[in-house]
């Protein structure tokens, strides 16, 4: 490993960058991730921050059920971001459509068919320490040693 | 002025300073023991009940399987919200999850399920599927034939001169074989589920 994949490393396991979509959810996912935000659970001691800007993310936050309206968008959002990239799906609704997925509805769970995923995080709405332990192994997986795995 | 401004910076450079400024982090976050996580099995034998599976509110999310020689129940994340409620509806203390059995045994309270059959006499043409088909039946009386019939006083329901009775309707495990095996749709069972709080006191029970 060479001295600059050691600080790219370095660097970006202080700083991932998330943005996070919701694809219609229940919003108690979303409050969820508010409170990693908040002072108590505060993910950027871990140096993780919000910016809702694709073009800036290294990781996007994908929240809810995926409604049709989403049909399209969601791939255009996830191409937007940068590489190295990951995508995280919070709560049940992304994994199998939970309580909406039911005779009659549109929702076209689970997101993984249409844009590809690198952690889920199961719960309705799962704890914001799920949340972020999902981020941290994220960074720790996906981002370490990117150059020289993808050459 | 210009001291207090000297030490205002001196402030900024000492070796402690800089170290709390640069690594500085909260305690790392546990869940407390008394959150509800995914039910976990206590190691208690399932009895095949299937509560948990009526009392679920989430499609999908629980489901008893055969494990070796027993049943086990299993719980699918990505479905399961973690409500608990097949905790308390387990009639064996199969699962746990938090402090729901301690709160339970604390409190008295219990989850109890009780079935009720619903025969709609004027679609029912006592063709005696469901009496056949019924599992509680197969065990009291293994002879009872296609139509239905039977001479034993311990089955659930049976087929007499023509038309569909219930004889002991307390024996019902709520497993719903008779609704799928009716060809008429003339059968129904309720599962109702009902909460009961008996509350302990000291020395008295």
């Amino acid at each position: 490993m060479n001295i600059l994949q050691r600080i790219k490393n370095a660097v970006r396991s202080r700083s991932i960058h998330v943005a996070y979509v919701d694809v219609g959810s229940c919003n108690g996912c979303d409050i969820e991730v508010l409170a990693c935000l908040a002072p108590r659970y505060d993910i950027e001691q871990y140096g993780i921050y919000v910016h809702n800007n694709p073009r800036e993310a290294d990781v996007l936050l994908v929240i809810g059920a995926y409604t049709p309206g989403w049909e399209e968008k969601l791939a255009m959002v996830w191409e937007k971001i940068p590489a190295p990239k990951a995508a995280i799906t919070i709560g049940n609704c992304p994994i199998s459509g939970c309580l909406f997925d039911r005779k009659g509805s549109f929702v076209d769970p689970p997101v993984k068919k249409h844009i590809p995923i690198a952690a889920e995080v199961p719960g309705c709405p799962p704890r914001p320490t799920e949340i972020l332990q999902a981020i941290l192994s994220v960074r720790d997986t996906v981002f370490a040693n990117w150059e020289e795995e993808h050459p | 002025m210009g001291l207090s401004f000297v030490w205002y910076l001196r402030e900024f450079v000492r070796a402690e300073w800089i170290k709390k400024f640069l690594f500085a982090r909260t305690a790392p976050l546990v869940s407390p023991s008394y959150f509800r996580g995914f039910p976990e099995p206590t190691g208690k034998t399932c009895q095949h009940a299937l509560f948990c599976m009526m009392a679920c509110p989430a499609p999908g999310a629980i489901e008893v399987v055969h494990a070796g020689d027993g049943w086990i129940p299993k719980i699918h994340k990505g479905h399961c919200i973690r409500c608990g409620l097949c905790v308390e509806a387990c009639p064996n203390e199969v699962l746990t999850s938090g402090r729901i059995l301690e709160t339970m045994e604390r409190e008295g309270t219990s989850l109890l399920f009780s079935f009720r059959i619903a025969i709609d006499k004027d679609l029912c043409t006592g063709c005696g599927n469901c009496c056949t088909a019924c599992p509680v039946n197969k065990q009291a009386d293994a002879q009872m034939g296609a139509g239905g019939h039977s001479s034993n006083d311990e089955v659930i329901m049976r087929v007499q001169e023509g038309d569909i009775m219930v004889i002991h309707e307390d024996k019902c495990t709520g497993c719903k074989t008779c609704e799928t095996s009716c060809p008429n749709g003339a059968i129904r069972i309720a599962r109702i589920l009902e909460g009961y709080q008996q509350p302990v006191q000291e020395g008295i029970q």
